[in-house]
């Protein structure tokens, strides 16, 4: 079959490229989801503060997912479910598998990548010790709660202290289990401060920083792990043990975008997101192919994420209906002094920049991002690694700019 | 006379006010550390009645999933939290419930209703309702 756009993957960033795609005047817009309902990762967040930006309402995951879907369902925007998306090569041709449909082929004009991210796992991060039952990602906690019903443990130890662990230290002990602390290996909290009040404050839990879990123990099901105090260089400090007894420990650790499909496509990929190499249209390095959401870079409010779906797809429609010059060569944009993660990458002169930028280090001092070379582009009152810096710079500041543009975010 | 000291985080915005304040006789006698007037409203809401939106699921039969997320209508006292949870803890829905559906009106005396956060068909598949059944019975 043939497409004009298809967007993969139906989180907030699909939801929202589909529906956007088509009132950007493309045709045969499709959308592929390989579950069995539309809406991601949204279904099972169940707390609020989705939508506070986007649409000044304060939503919970499925309302602001119904929201999309109601949007979605005016259209004639086709949705296939049950649809895992096997390949895409990089004449955008993608190879799919669903029960109705068996194995099939869609030639696509442009396609938007909007596949998300996935948990980092134990493995990732090494932890000594026992394989017991009661290991789980923050994540498949969440799903086993919150939409399957059932409670994955009953004296529960957090090792990390992303956002989803903190809303699932709250979610927890909200359904009768006992969260013993929240334990940090970097010296700052990774979630939201709203969270850390709202999560761990409200209902009395301890957050410890610079400290991580060392040692799991227990045969068949977890029986205690063992936490250490970590030093500056996050190397445990002897004599710091501490034994915790449990039943369950959850891992909130990070997140990696998700993009095996990306890489088969020969889109070129970053290590400052670990998601594509983009341009302010969401261009990946292969004329057609744009990407948005998680599967860019792990944004931390659901708005940025549906931005950036809403430019993905405006591009990828133009791009279908063969509006689409080629214009100056790109120039980068790339980290200088105290950024950690930089998107996009790349600026291609076709639009207004907006850039989402993360602090290395937190700043609790007034600082300012300037953009080498064109000087300071914003003041703030702090910087912090754990909360994304968004801000625009038009295109009528960049239009002379002719080599690569260096970010900083520093003092003032 | 005694000063009683306390410590807020702001969460009107992300900047996150670290605000300390002094008591006397529970009127606030001194605060610091908030950045703007809605610091100061957040701290006096605090110091009154700690509100909060509550969130969490109740069972749902015949529906695909197990539960229905659910939510206050509006902010409820914080100290009611746990006894809104208990009193929800009877309550077996059935599919179909539509979004905003409510649940409990008028929830432990808050004046808030419980409502369901997103539609919930019937599944009338005999061999997902099975399916349902086999998984919750090794559960």
């Amino acid at each position: 079959m043939e497409a004009d756009v298809t967007v993969i993957g139906s989180g907030p960033a699909g939801l929202t490229a589909a529906v956007h795609a088509h009132k950007s005047g493309a045709k045969g817009v499709l959308l592929l989801e390989r579950e069995e309902e539309l809406g991601g990762i949204l279904k099972q967040c169940i707390h609020n503060g989705f939508g506070l930006e986007q649409f000044k309402k304060d939503y919970t995951g499925p309302e602001y997912a119904e929201r999309l879907i109601e949007e979605l369902e005016k259209t004639n925007v086709q949705y296939f479910l049950n649809t895992m998306v096997l390949s895409l090569s990089p004449d955008k041709t993608i190879t799919a598998v669903s029960p109705e449909k068996g194995l099939f082929h869609i030639k696509s004009r442009s396609v938007v990548l909007a596949m998300g991210c996935r948990e980092r796992p134990r493995s990732s991060i090494n932890i000594p010790g026992t394989r017991p039952a009661g290991i789980y990602t923050a994540g498949v906690a969440q799903r086993f709660v919150n939409i399957d019903g059932y409670l994955p443990g009953k004296q529960v130890v957090i090792l990390g202290s992303g956002d989803i662990g903190l809303i699932m230290a709250r979610r927890l002990t909200l359904e009768g289990a006992r969260v013993k602390g929240v334990y940090e290996i970097m010296d700052y909290p990774g979630g939201l401060k709203r969270n850390i009040v709202q999560c761990l404050n409200d209902f009395d839990i301890p957050l410890y920083l610079s400290h991580t879990v060392t040692e799991i123990r227990g045969k068949e099901r977890v029986e205690g792990v063992v936490v250490s105090k970590v030093d500056q260089k996050m190397n445990p400090v002897g004599g710091s043990k501490q034994f915790i007894p449990c039943d369950t420990l959850l891992l909130s650790v990070g997140l990696i975008p998700e993009n095996e499909l990306s890489k088969e496509a020969g889109v070129e990929l970053t290590p400052i997101t670990r998601g594509p190499v983009t341009t302010e249209t969401m261009e990946t390095k292969v004329p057609g192919i744009f990407s948005c959401g998680n599967v860019s870079t792990v944004f931390d409010l659901v708005d940025y994420v549906a931005e950036t779906g809403m430019i993905a797809a405006g591009n990828a429609a133009r791009f279908a209906a063969g509006d689409w010059k080629k214009g100056k060569n790109p120039v980068e944009i790339i980290p200088g002094e105290n950024v950690r993660m930089l998107f996009p990458q790349r600026y291609s002169f076709k639009d207004d920049l907006i850039l989402f930028v993360r602090s290395a280090k937190p700043i609790d001092k007034p600082v300012k991002i300037e953009l080498s070379p064109l000087g300071v582009r914003l003041k703030r009152l702090y910087a912090r690694p754990n909360e994304m810096i968004r801000f625009k710079v038009s295109r009528d500041k960049l239009k002379d700019v002719t080599g690569p543009v260096e970010v900083s975010i520093t003092e003032r | 006379m005694d000063v009683e000291k306390k410590h807020f985080t702001c969460v009107i915005c992300p900047i996150g006010c670290e605000i300390d304040v002094e008591l006397q006789n529970g009127n606030v006698v001194s605060m610091e550390g908030n950045k703007c007037e809605k610091g100061k409203e957040f701290v006096l809401q605090e110091l009154e009645e700690a509100m909060r939106i509550l969130t969490t699921t109740v069972p749902v039969k015949g529906a695909k999933w197990a539960m229905l997320p659910v939510r206050t209508d509006k902010p409820i006292p914080k100290r009611l939290l746990s006894k809104v949870i208990e009193q929800l803890a009877d309550i077996e829905l059935h599919a179909p419930v539509k979004m905003y559906h409510v649940i409990v009106k008028d929830i432990a005396g808050t004046d808030a209703n419980i409502v369901a956060t997103r539609n919930m068909k019937k599944v009338n598949h005999p061999k997902d309702a099975k399916k349902d059944l086999i998984s919750r019975k090794e559960g």
